[in-house]
């Protein structure tokens, strides 16, 4: 029984986090419909910026975060602005072929650059236990893991409800040709979409990169969380997204509790498929779209 | 009522090798409301985006307020003055009604003005102001393109293009919305209806442009125009077609 | 996508010289496959290795333009037969010390079977999600063959009656897969089957509203390619001679069929045949630097999206009318799917 409500417990702590993972991928699917499959490779290049800067330039993790997301952003830029806000038009198919090739091309350069071993970044949190009774313990690596990402997402959601940058984003999304009859530049729009993606995607990156560890190719195992939960929370929908997380934490961890860690993933891309074929537009699509 | 607030001037639209506006030239005097009719497929659309920026691939010009415009964003066009409630009336349906109205004012900073234009909006449209709070996509067709005008004012043009204002609504409701139109032309507010019905478009405008074909095949003052004539020619039955 | 003007040419009418090219080119055809049959002769061990390659990335190549150039099936899963096909050449041979002949259509009928139970869920999804979908799939098959018993886990076998086979034989093998997938493609669009792609590629709905069943033709392209890309995998492990789920399960296969693909073009026939060329040759040449040839071809790939969608060989036909294999079918007045005089205009 302990070990049971621990598994409940690490799934939702867990949950977060895939959350933070998926919700660049959601974002950009919802608001320009592009599949962006370097959206892990890109998020395991933040890692490796955060690691470099901090060992080699700063020496604090915090301002090599900052020095990061302003990377990251600058790239987000760069990639829409210059690749896929031209290429949008010629249909989805074209814009996530343009992203399968950033994909490899930033896993290569990694490699390159890197090497293919194991890295980790350092975390003050990851010795101490928050709370440790006899029922639960949670490190406080994993709290802090979930607790930014809970907050990142929820200043997400109220930037995009609230903001007027938010409302212009959304009215790009909801449709283009109207939103430009508002002044709205909807190129421009997709541009801060996807440096908020990139923007979360570090996060992502960071909290990843302490709790798990990354090499040059984990991007794509991370992309396939992020599908998962995508799938499962409906894309677009920055709420729904953390749903999704949490709902594939726990089931990840309650298939390794009942079925045992060897077909844990196997048990987590079926359920996928099975939630594609019978909702093909994600499980909480219509709940969450209001 | 003085002068051209507006002029098309020899403007041609292409998509590929299909010609889908010739050579077209219009005048849109200060004050006036115009209309311009046409069936499906008439290049009314075309003519729309190519003036508002959207479809940049044209040849000609087109002069707002003294100042070339032909080349702007569409940004730059809204922001010198001239809007359009688009066909359809395509309001953002994930959004509540105010903040299509804010997007409206997209290009407005002043809180002020915002605040203006936002019960000038609801005092055209008390239906509006009862479902400020509401989504869009919950609304009527009439309440929509209501909506979809209320937000074109918002930005406070010189200019409003309304592309088919009746489209799929019932007569009683296009009345109303047409009475509401001619509000906002008393207010000093150029008026350009697109449409295809073409009684109440001569009944309601000063003048009138009959497109068929990508091409002006009559124009004159709607007073002027008999219904039977403007008909022939949109239904070509006759030597334009 | 990209290709979709080159189908309205094509239906519309044959571009550039045909009348003399058309009475010759079954004669060069000809001779060109008897100089590509006889290079063992006149080529080093080398040569040979490089043409092995070459074929039977062209095959896949060409599985993949099958799919995504003319299906609108944007697969990120194809590695999951390439995978059933080294596998079931490994239990045949090695598990089960039964012929290689046999193993060829056990792949066949193995990667029709899994082709067919996972259609049902995969031609749920539309679009994106059928991208992600096949992905998923293939992912998920990787895991399972990780912690199958059956298989010996993540061990592999080594294939080693692949050893007795010489390259010569190999080659031509390998040059059977690759040709046979180019005809196979080419006959496939010659058919009715490829009137009711070329009609999807122009306008989906609409082909659909003429009565082109969509989801049976998009279903046969995907039974077809699958099975021929498991049969690929067979020899492609021949020549390999080491399987292993991660290697033969692995997306890198599907990396090097979009590269191939997108670089040769989109939606031509000619466009896997280049594609497979130059991926080959270049990776061969940066044989030592693995992560430079890919990031080569990264950029290459992304430059020919956005510059050229059509790719190199769809830059050619917009250049010089070329064709080597002129797909098209000249529809009877009034029966054809639709007309373009425009561009029957100018022919």
């Amino acid at each position: 029984m302990e070990l049971f409500v621990q598994t409940v417990v690490s799934g939702m702590l867990v949950g977060g986090l895939y959350a933070a993972i998926g919700v660049g991928l959601s974002l950009v699917f919802g608001i320009m419909g592009l599949t962006n499959i370097a959206h892990g490779s890109l998020m395991i290049l933040a890692s490796f910026f955060v690691m470099f800067f901090s060992r080699q330039v700063t020496g604090g993790v915090v301002t090599a975060l900052l020095l990061t997301l302003a990377i990251m952003a600058l790239i987000g830029a760069l990639t829409q602005g210059l690749l896929i806000n031209r290429v949008l038009d010629k249909g989805p198919e074209s814009a996530l072929l343009v992203t399968f090739g950033l994909a490899i091309i930033a896993q290569n350069v990694l490699q390159l650059v890197f090497g293919a071993d194991y890295k980790s970044i350092s975390s003050p949190f990851a010795s101490v236990n928050v709370i440790d009774t006899r029922w639960v313990i949670v490190s406080g690596e994993y709290m802090v893991n979930f607790l930014v990402s809970v907050a990142m997402l929820l200043a997400l959601h109220l930037m995009i409800r609230k903001t007027r940058l938010g409302r212009s984003i959304r009215a790009a999304a909801s449709n283009v040709v109207a939103a430009e009859l508002m002044g709205v530049d909807t190129k421009r729009a997709y541009i801060y979409a996807m440096c908020l993606a990139m923007l979360t995607g570090s996060m992502g990156g960071l909290l990843v990169g302490q709790t798990f560890g990354f090499y040059s190719y984990s991007g794509m195992s991370y992309l396939i969380i992020a599908f998962g939960v995508v799938v499962i929370g409906g894309m677009g929908s920055i709420l729904g997204t953390l749903i999704g997380g949490f709902i594939l934490g726990l089931a990840q961890l309650l298939g390794a509790y009942f079925f045992g860690p060897g077909v844990q993933v196997l048990v987590g891309y079926l359920a996928l498929l099975v939630i594609l074929a019978l909702r093909p537009r994600g499980l909480l699509s219509n709940m969450t779209r209001k | 009522m003085d002068g051209a607030l507006m002029t098309v001037e020899g403007l041609s639209v292409s998509y590929g090798d299909f010609r889908a506006l010739h050579d077209i030239s219009m005048r849109f005097d200060r004050g006036s409301i115009v209309s311009i009719i046409g069936s499906n497929g008439a290049g009314k659309s075309t003519l729309l985006n190519a003036v508002m920026g959207i479809n940049r691939k044209l040849s000609g010009r087109v002069v707002f307020d003294g100042a070339d415009i032909t080349s702007m964003r569409t940004s730059a066009i809204v922001a010198k003055g001239v809007t359009m409630s688009p066909e359809g009336s395509s309001v953002f349906e994930d959004m509540s009604v105010h903040e299509n109205l804010l997007m409206g004012a997209y290009l407005t900073n002043s809180r002020d003005k915002r605040a203006r234009m936002t019960e000038r909006a609801y005092g055209l449209f008390p239906a509006l102001r009862e479902k400020s709070g509401q989504l869009a996509t919950f609304l009527s067709g009439g309440q929509r393109q209501m909506l979809a005008i209320a937000r074109a004012l918002m930005s406070d043009p010189k200019l409003l293009i309304c592309d088919e204002l009746s489209l799929g609504l019932a007569p009683v409701v296009v009345n109303d919305i047409y009475d509401r139109i001619l509000d906002v032309n008393e207010e000093g507010v150029t008026i350009v209806l697109v449409e295809q019905e073409v009684k109440r478009s001569l009944e309601f405008s000063d003048y009138s442009y009959v497109l068929v074909k990508g091409r002006v095949v009559i124009e004159g003052r709607s007073d002027e125009l008999s219904e039977d004539e403007v008909k022939d020619a949109y239904f070509g039955i006759n030597k334009y077609a | 996508m990209g290709a979709r003007t080159s189908g309205i040419r094509q239906i519309g009418g044959a571009p550039g010289p045909r009348g003399g090219w058309a009475a010759r080119k079954p004669l060069v055809l000809a001779a060109a496959v008897v100089v590509l049959a006889l290079l063992p002769l006149y080529a080093s061990d080398y040569g040979i290795s490089v043409g092995i390659l070459i074929f039977l990335y062209m095959s896949l190549g060409q599985m993949w333009n099958l799919l995504a150039g003319y299906s609108g099936l944007v697969s990120l899963g194809q590695q999951a037969f390439v995978g059933i096909g080294g596998y079931t050449l490994a239990m045949v041979t090695q598990a089960y010390h039964m012929s290689i002949a046999l193993s060829f259509f056990i792949a066949a009928g193995v990667s029709l079977a899994f082709a067919l139970v996972i259609s049902f869920p995969i031609f749920k999804m539309s679009g994106v999600y059928f991208t992600v979908g096949t992905w998923i799939v293939s992912e998920a098959l990787l895991v399972f063959f990780r912690n199958w018993a059956f298989v010996k886990y993540d061990a592999g076998y080594n294939i080693t009656v692949a050893y007795r086979i010489s390259m010569p034989a190999l080659y031509l093998g390998a040059l059977a897969v690759g040709l046979g997938a180019t005809a196979l493609v080419y006959f496939i669009l010659r058919s009715r089957m490829g009137l009711a792609l070329m009609a999807i590629r122009d306008d989906e709905s609409a082909a659909e509203a003429r009565g082109v069943r969509l989801y049976r033709t998009k279903l046969a392209c995907f039974l077809i390619s699958s099975v021929y890309t498991g049969i690929t995998g067979v020899v492609l492990y021949l020549n390999i001679t080491y399987v292993k789920p991660g290697a033969a399960f692995g997306i890198d296969w599907t990396v090097c069929m979009v590269f191939i693909v997108v670089i040769g073009g989109l939606g031509t026939i000619e466009g896997p045949v280049i594609g497979a060329v130059i991926y080959v040759i270049l990776r061969q040449y940066t044989y030592n630097f693995p992560g430079i040839s890919m990031i080569m071809l990264g950029v290459a790939a992304v430059a020919i999206i956005m510059l050229a969608p059509e790719g190199i060989m769809g830059a050619v036909h917009g250049r010089f009318g070329f064709r080597l294999f002129s797909t098209e079918r000249r529809p009877p007045p009034g029966t054809g799917p639709r007309q373009y005089p425009e561009d029957a205009a100018d022919v």
